[in-house]
């Protein structure tokens, strides 16, 4: 089984309650099953009668966990339980187990058809979050200028934080193709988990990855006097990324007086970004961490929130409908004026 | 009777629950089932760990206000179902475990901050609130609860109003027991009551307190109003190394008795400092670890720190300095974390108790030969933790690398070495527990604790709760008809 490589995070986790304020799903179904403490119970279990994986209330767990890592970054050690459950999602994938919800997800994520359009030195990669709310990529161009647009499916995360690794793989090689026919020696993305994949899980060889941050950020922007504003940290820039540090910087640079969200930095508030496509699979939950945002915010009214993360935006945008919720790309714009 | 075998009263109950609190609040999966099975308590983790079943609670219900509350124990009094309120779960001694079965009340959703008196520095607030939310949302107001424990981040208000539990600044700020002012309790027969409003009067016996520390076992805490206090100019650490622990304890006692007011002292003997202070703070030294802090306005601070230095120098120690005392402030919790705490396969117990300075020595040395020389497998450290102006808090720990691998004879062995160093230290003036609480782990103990006096607790409890459902087999009552 995949979890056995990491029986050091099974039996750090499976007795600790250090990180669980810290479980951004626990803190709102309440239920113990859903802290890094009960997952790793659960696979403790697992690693002892691996027959109970094909336990519903054990699966359904498995993948109702958003897969921020705040634990891992808060912890002490730094056991990684994101980790733990990737290869745990991939054992229940392997045996057949997943639960349905799930394969048709996958099935649907498998139907990836990209294509470019336009032309430029730089290839922006258009996700399907992103792709969804047309504010984000009209913003960039305004600021960043002609680029070319790579779009038509996930790079192939989303499938792997479902536990279909081989077929990320397949997807993720024809991404690679198709970057690769473009021409760009750079790709520009919005999407923190796009980026993460593509300089991590699947890298591209030969070309440079930028998220949109660092990119706008390196184009030395004028700053004006656009107000306050509060960031709300990406998980993967934060937690998987080593804290990218560019889009509080491009956000200080473009003039906004940043303000600290809620009331800690250590709490995930990406309403399950971690997990890529955890808005599909889980969409109660999905309103319910943003709900958990809407009662974090000190003027539901005035505050502008900006995030760097398009899944993020779409979740707060769909629940929480009256919030001020823009994008890092709409925030620089207007900015700029 | 119980309801844990599956039957159609389960599904009854199901009903009802659903009824008062939402299908979404009663959970019967076996993955949160076995989340609740398991607290911070090592007979559990040694049952888990060595592959038995854990008894499971036949529901998990999540209230979301007081009236809940006071709706389920009416059912459960229906049918005498046991009821084991739950918090974060991070309690040592067992005390949320559905032993019987039954209904576990995981609190958690009653989680919020209700108001805030800026005027008289009281918050009230729902106790299923995790302590570190508590603390960061009082912190952005301007103000903090100065209640610091090592397990800020694991638990809820209501669980350490249910142990009278501490935090790491209590010799300034006090125990839970000092810290509020008031509470709404939901009896054990489903009614909705509220302590007094002020923690001094003369209006007769204090209820509050008579629900501090009782574990489930007395009723349901909902709500508390509880003291907070400005966020200190300053905080400031110094620490010492003494040739013997007898020695740092004459220190810190006469730091204590001359009145100054410091908000942490911390004692580690011999061992502990050679042990976990080595492993944790990297200090490599022979000698007994002292560690205190002031904390409030800069110039006051520096007067008392100044004043305690000069008495601990009368015993001619090491001086360390502030920085290897604000080193162990700012680590003070990595002690908890894997892999610094004690784990699996260790078997491992906190035998913490407080006594008055004149015995607090007796106390240590009772329970430490006790433990040595009928236990040679085990190793015993400790550190004074919690100070008072009357005496100290002992924070010992038995450590047992490789106990038995069957968890029955593993259970044998814990239990006997509780049974024997905690009697050790009730004749030498000290009681059994500070702020961890009695639970199932030392239930057993009370009656040798109080004498002919447990019959006044058991008497309330009869009477509060005669159907006893509230977690029954806890802190010495009576369990339940299973
Ligand atoms: C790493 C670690 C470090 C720790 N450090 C400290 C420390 O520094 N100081 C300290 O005091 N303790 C410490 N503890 C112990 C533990 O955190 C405390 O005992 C805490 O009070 C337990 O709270 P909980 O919410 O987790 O309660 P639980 O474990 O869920 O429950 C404990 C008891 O309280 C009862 N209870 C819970 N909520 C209510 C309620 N609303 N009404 C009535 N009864 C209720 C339960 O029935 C049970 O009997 C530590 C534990 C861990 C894991
Ligand atoms: S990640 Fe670290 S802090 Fe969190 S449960 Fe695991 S060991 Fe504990």
């Amino acid at each position: 089984m995949h979890i056995s490589k990491h029986l050091d995070v099974i039996s750090a986790c499976r007795f600790c309650f250090m990180c669980r304020h810290l479980s951004p799903v626990g803190n709102v179904t309440c239920r113990e099953a859903d802290t890094p403490r009960g997952r790793a119970l659960m696979l403790d279990r697992i690693r002892m009668e691996p027959s109970r994986l094909a336990q519903p209330s054990y699966l359904e767990s498995l993948y109702a966990a958003e897969l921020s890592a705040a634990c891992r970054t808060h912890c002490v050690s730094h056991y990684d339980e994101a980790r733990l459950l990737l290869a745990a999602r991939r054992d229940a994938v392997e045996a057949g187990l997943a639960p349905q919800a799930v394969k048709e997800l996958a099935e649907e994520l498998l139907q990836v058809k990209f294509k470019i359009e336009g032309k430029g030195e730089v290839l922006y990669y258009l996700d399907p979050y992103a792709a969804k709310q047309p504010e984000i990529l009209k913003s960039f161009r305004a600021i960043a200028g002609d680029c070319a647009i790579l779009s038509g499916g996930d790079t192939g995360k989303a499938l792997l934080t479902l536990g279909f690794a081989d077929e990320a793989e397949n997807v993720a090689a024809k991404f690679r193709d198709a970057v690769k026919s473009s021409g760009c020696k750079m790709l520009v993305t919005s999407c923190p988990a796009s980026y993460h994949a593509l300089t991590n899980d699947f890298p591209l060889e030969g070309v440079k990855v930028k998220h949109s941050s660092e990119f706008l950020k390196e184009k030395g922007l004028s700053s004006g006097k656009p107000g306050k504003a509060y960031y709300l940290d990406s998980d993967y820039l934060k937690n998987y990324c080593g804290n990218l540090t560019a889009p509080r910087e491009l956000l200080a640079t473009a003039g906004y007086e940043l303000k600290p969200f809620g009331t800690n930095r250590e709490e995930s508030y990406a309403c399950g970004e971690g997990a890529v496509v955890y808005d599909r699979l889980n969409p109660q939950i999905a309103e319910k961490l943003s709900a958990r945002i809407r009662e974090l915010v000190d003027d539901a009214k005035s505050d502008v929130l900006v995030t760097a993360s398009p899944y993020t935006r779409h979740v707060l945008k769909l629940h929480q409908p009256d919030l001020n919720v823009v994008s890092l790309e709409e925030a620089i714009l207007k900015a700029k004026g | 009777m119980t309801a844990t075998k599956e039957s159609y009263l389960q599904s009854m109950l199901h009903g009802e629950l659903t009824w008062v609190v939402g299908e979404q609040y009663v959970q019967t999966d076996d993955a949160d089932k076995l989340g609740h099975s398991i607290d911070y308590y090592w007979v559990p983790e040694v049952w888990h760990d060595r592959g038995k079943e854990l008894t499971p609670p036949d529901f998990v219900v999540h209230p979301g206000s007081a009236k809940e509350v006071a709706e389920v124990l009416r059912i459960a009094n229906n049918y005498k179902i046991p009821v084991v309120p739950w918090g974060g779960g991070s309690g040592s001694q067992g005390g949320a475990l559905p032993i019987h079965g039954g209904i576990i009340l995981d609190m958690k959703r009653m989680n919020r901050v209700l108001s805030v008196d800026t005027v008289s520095l009281t918050a009230t607030v729902e106790v299923g609130i995790n302590t570190q939310h508590m603390e960061w949302e009082l912190e952005k107001r301007g103000f903090s609860s100065m209640h610091l424990p090592a397990s800020i981040a694991c638990a809820t208000l209501g669980g350490f109003i249910a142990h009278r539990g501490t935090g790491v600044l209590s010799t300034k700020y006090g125990k839970m027991e000092d810290m509020i002012m008031s509470l709404e309790v939901v009896t054990p027969t489903g009614e909705i009551i509220n302590t007094l409003p002020v923690p001094r009067h003369a209006s007769g016996p204090d209820l509050t307190q008579l629900f501090l520390g009782s574990e489930g076992t007395l009723g349901v805490v909902t709500k508390a109003t509880i003291k907070i206090h400005p966020i200190p100019e300053c905080r400031k650490f110094h620490a010492f190394l003494f040739p013997t622990m007898h020695a740092a304890m004459a220190a810190g006692a006469k730091i204590m008795t001359s009145r100054l007011r410091p908000c942490v002292i911390r004692l580690y003997d011999e061992p502990e400092t050679a042990h976990l202070i080595k492993r944790v703070l990297g200090i490599d030294r022979e000698g007994a670890y002292l560690v205190f802090g002031f904390d409030g306005q800069e110039e006051m601070v520096d007067l008392e720190m100044k004043q305690a230095c000069a008495l601990c120098r009368e015993q001619n120690p090491e001086d360390l300095g502030t920085e290897m005392g604000q080193t162990w402030w700012d680590n003070r919790y990595k002690f908890f974390y894997p892999p610094y705490m004690f784990h699996m396969p260790q078997a491992f117990g906190t035998l913490d108790t407080v006594a008055t300075f004149a015995n607090i020595e007796k106390v240590y040395w009772a329970m430490k030969n006790v433990v040595t020389e009928n236990f040679p497998q085990a190793r015993f450290i400790g550190h004074f933790s919690h100070w008072y102006e009357w005496g100290c808090m002992l924070y010992a720990r038995f450590i047992i690398d490789e106990p038995p691998t069957d968890p029955r004879e593993a259970i044998a062995l814990y239990n006997k070495i509780w049974d024997m160093a905690i009697r050790a230290a009730i004749r030498e003036g000290g009681v059994i527990n500070e702020h961890h609480g009695v639970g199932l782990k030392l239930g057993r103990m009370m009656k040798d604790l109080y004498g002919p006096a447990f019959k006044v607790l058991q008497d309330v409890k009869a009477a509060l709760d005669p159907n006893n459902i509230m977690n029954p087999g806890k802190m010495g009552f009576p369990g339940g008809n299973r």
